[in-house]
């Protein structure tokens, strides 16, 4: 049996209170962090012949998106982006659920958190300072993994 | 002269007036601290208790950003003066975030970690916990007999213990695992949050540092069914008296 896994990219278009609580962590760290843009993925494990339907399914899982304070993008790949790292529980077993909720040709649903971190400029910090919040602060080794 | 006592809340605490009753209870001098004061309002103090609850609403991580707040840093180096600190479920997290417990690594570099529950859930339950090392081992706990028994709360949705095997072997054969989960009688149980070896708290080296996820201080008084967590803050008390005398 076939099997694909795509990403469900949630991110709030509102004020995100828990990235800026980041970001001013990170400051009082000393590092030189304009802004922090957090996001939640779902990785998907999939049946390819449902996956457009669950494509149209998720964004009516009010328990993950609300189109009134959420962007939604998926991606096909289910990887990070350049300048983003993802931090993801290392043993946690995939959930069978989404939002609370079973979905048709969903197999397996792993969550994570998606971190980018923005100089001055409003470009990606260096990815030397990327990752070394992320071994101070973002990410506790001791139960998660940080991918990028 | 008495020793006074910081019950550290950060925003999100929510276990301070029970802390703090039980802490009184026995006798201390302690008083709510808020973070707001900073390390310099904390460091007159002779211990700290960081009680539980969701300090900055378990953003991030829970306990990594009380970790790194500035009032942390008066925690931080009061336990490396070798003051009692002593940290419940939120505070226990926060302990260990702040790399003061197990202690085996850089301050504010977790070797281990008090992670999401092996259910995926919140749970709350009534559990018992035994000591696990010679009273001795955790100073401030010197009063305890060996293999005391505790009762207390477990009512968290982070607090399995996790780390590597190795690390895991070195916190056993170091004695930094100085509770394990129990029944009533004090033989092992499996940790009901899926803890690795049983853990239900952690103490350092010096064995001044103590983060314990269970809530002793929610066992404390006889309305509480069943009761006994006060036998946990008698002792904290009576080694806090021996130390401000020294």
């Amino acid at each position: 049996m076939s099997e694909v896994d795509r990403a469900y990219v949630v991110s709030l278009t509102i004020p995100d209170n828990e990235a800026y609580t980041a970001l001013t962590t990170l400051a009082r760290m000393g590092l030189p962090v304009e802004r922090a843009v957090r996001a939640d993925v779902w990785i998907v494990n999939l049946d390819p012949a449902r996956a457009a339907d669950v494509d149209a399914t998720v964004p009516t899982l009010e328990g993950i998106f609300n189109p009134n304070k959420h962007r939604l993008e998926i991606r096909s790949d289910a990887l990070p982006r350049p300048g983003e790292v993802w931090i993801m529980p290392r043993d946690e077993r995939p959930a069978i659920t989404i939002g609370g909720r079973a979905v048709e040709g969903v197999r397996g649903v792993r969550r994570c958190t998606a971190w980018r971190l923005l100089d001055a400029h409003g470009g990606d910090v260096a990815p030397a300072l990327l990752a070394r919040a992320t071994e101070m602060f973002l990410c506790n080794p001791a139960f998660q993994e940080a991918i990028s | 002269m008495s020793a006074r006592v910081a019950v550290v809340v950060f925003p999100g605490t929510n276990s301070e007036d029970e802390t703090l009753r039980a802490l009184t209870a026995v006798g201390l001098d302690a008083e709510i601290v808020h973070w707001s004061r900073g390390a310099a309002g904390l460091r007159p103090f002779d211990a700290y208790v960081l009680p539980g609850g969701f300090s900055y609403e378990d953003r991030v991580r829970a306990g990594a950003v009380a970790a790194h707040d500035e009032a942390m840093d008066a925690v931080i180096a009061g336990a490396q003066a070798g003051k009692y600190v002593l940290g419940i479920c939120n505070g226990a997290q926060t302990l260990l975030e702040a790399g003061l417990v197990p202690g085996t690594g850089p301050l504010r570099r977790p070797t281990a970690a008090f992670a999401p529950n092996a259910s995926g859930k919140f749970q709350s339950l009534h559990v018992h916990v035994r000591l696990n090392v010679p009273p001795g081992r955790v100073p401030m706990l010197a009063s305890l007999p060996p293999d005391c028994v505790i009762p207390a709360w477990a009512s968290h949705g982070e607090g399995r213990l996790a780390a590597t095997e190795a690390e895991l072997d070195r916190m056993e054969r170091e004695g930094h695992i100085a509770f394990v989960y129990c029944d009533a009688r004090g033989a092992d149980v499996p940790a009901p949050n899926g803890s690795a070896r049983g853990a239900a708290a952690l103490t350092n080296a010096a064995g001044n540092v103590l983060a314990i996820m269970p809530h002793p201080e929610r066992a404390e008084r006889a309305i509480y069914a069943p009761s006994g967590g006060i036998v946990f803050f008698a002792a904290f008390a009576a080694a806090l008296a021996g130390a401000v005398a020294r």
